[in-house]
C-alpha cells in the first residue's frame, strides 16, 4: 500500500497527462484552422492587389470563408466531452473581439488603406497571442511571430505591401500552423 | 476495502491509462502521441502497452497509413472501469479512509 503522499503524487500525474492532452488536441484542430487561414489571406492578398477596387469584397468573402471553415474544423474535430462549450465559447470570445475591431477601425479610427491592411491581421495576431496565455505558447510565438512581420512589412514594404504581407502574414499563418502540429 | 491495481500503478502505464481514459470511448491515441504524451522511449512504451493489452486494460490496433506502419492504442471498458476504480482508491487513500 502507498501513503497519502504518494497517492497525491500519481493524482498529480494523471491531472498533467490530461492536460498535455487536452493541450495536443487544442494544437491538433488549432494548427489545422491556422493553416486554413494562412491560405486564405495569401489568396485575399493576391487577389486584392490584383485587384484593389474589390478589396471590401474579397476581404469579406476570405473572413466568411474562414469563419465557416473554422466552426467546420471545430464541429468535427470529434476532441473529447466538454470541449464543444470550450470551442463554443472561444468562438464567441473572438466575435466579440471582432465586433470591438470593427468599431475601433469604422467608427472610431479613420485609417488610411495601408494602415487598415496591417490593422486587422495585426488584432487578430494580438488575439493568438492573448489565447496563448491560456492555451500553449505555440500562439504566442505564432501571434508575436507574425505581428513583428507585419509591422516591418507596414514600414518597409512600400507599394508593394500586399504582396509582402502575402508572404509574411499568409506564409507565417501556414509555416506556424504546420509547426505546432509538430510539437 | 479497495485495492491499488497493480498493472495500472507503475508510473508509465498510470501515465499511458490516464491519456486513454481522458478520450471518448472507442477514440485510441497513434503511438508516437501517446510517446510524445507520456515522455517514454520507444521499447519502453511498447512492453508497457504490451502488458496492459495482456490484462485486456487496451486494444492495440496496427495497420498500414499510406506506406508507414500506424499503431492505435484504445482503452477498453474493463481498463476504464480499472482506472476509474485506481484512481478512487488513490482519492481515498488521500481522504484518510484507507491506512
Amino acid at each position: 500500500m502507498i501513503d497519502s503522499q504518494q497517492a497525491s503524487a500519481a493524482l498529480n500525474d494523471i491531472n498533467d497527462v490530461v492536460h498535455r492532452l487536452r493541450q495536443s488536441q487544442i494544437y491538433q484542430i488549432a494548427s489545422l484552422i491556422i493553416v486554413m487561414w494562412g491560405a486564405l489571406v495569401f489568396v485575399g492578398y493576391l487577389a486584392n492587389y490584383t485587384w484593389p477596387p474589390q478589396g471590401y469584397t474579397i476581404w469579406a468573402v476570405v473572413d466568411l470563408i474562414g469563419i465557416a471553415g473554422s466552426i467546420a474544423i471545430a464541429a468535427f474535430s470529434g476532441v473529447g466531452p466538454g470541449a464543444g462549450a470550450y470551442a463554443l465559447r472561444l468562438l464567441v470570445a473572438f466575435l466579440l473581439f471582432i465586433a470591438f475591431g470593427i468599431f475601433c477601425s469604422v467608427v472610431l479610427g479613420h485609417f488610411r488603406p495601408r494602415q487598415m491592411l496591417v490593422f486587422w491581421p495585426l488584432f487578430t495576431m494580438l488575439f493568438y497571442a492573448l489565447a496563448g496565455l491560456w492555451f500553449g505558447y505555440a500562439f504566442i510565438v505564432i501571434g508575436l511571430g507574425s505581428s513583428a512581420l507585419i509591422v516591418t512589412a507596414y514600414f518597409y514594404a512600400g507599394p508593394a505591401l500586399l504582396l509582402w504581407m502575402a508572404v509574411v502574414h499568409g506564409g507565417a499563418l501556414i509555416l506556424g500552423g504546420l509547426w505546432m502540429r509538430r510539437i | 476495502m479497495a485495492e491499488l491495481d497493480e498493472i495500472i500503478h507503475q508510473p508509465l502505464r498510470l501515465r499511458i491509462m490516464a491519456a486513454l481514459n481522458a478520450l471518448p470511448a472507442s477514440t485510441g491515441l497513434e503511438f508516437a502521441r501517446l510517446k510524445k504524451l507520456t515522455g517514454a522511449t520507444d521499447g519502453n512504451l511498447g512492453a508497457h502497452i504490451e502488458t496492459l493489452a495482456r490484462a485486456g486494460y487496451v486494444a492495440v490496433d496496427k495497420a498500414f497509413v499510406g506506406k508507414k506502419p500506424q499503431t492505435t492504442v484504445t482503452a477498453t471498458a474493463a481498463g476504464r472501469g480499472a482506472f476509474a476504480r485506481h484512481v478512487a482508491t488513490l482519492q481515498e487513500i488521500i481522504a484518510g479512509k484507507q491506512p
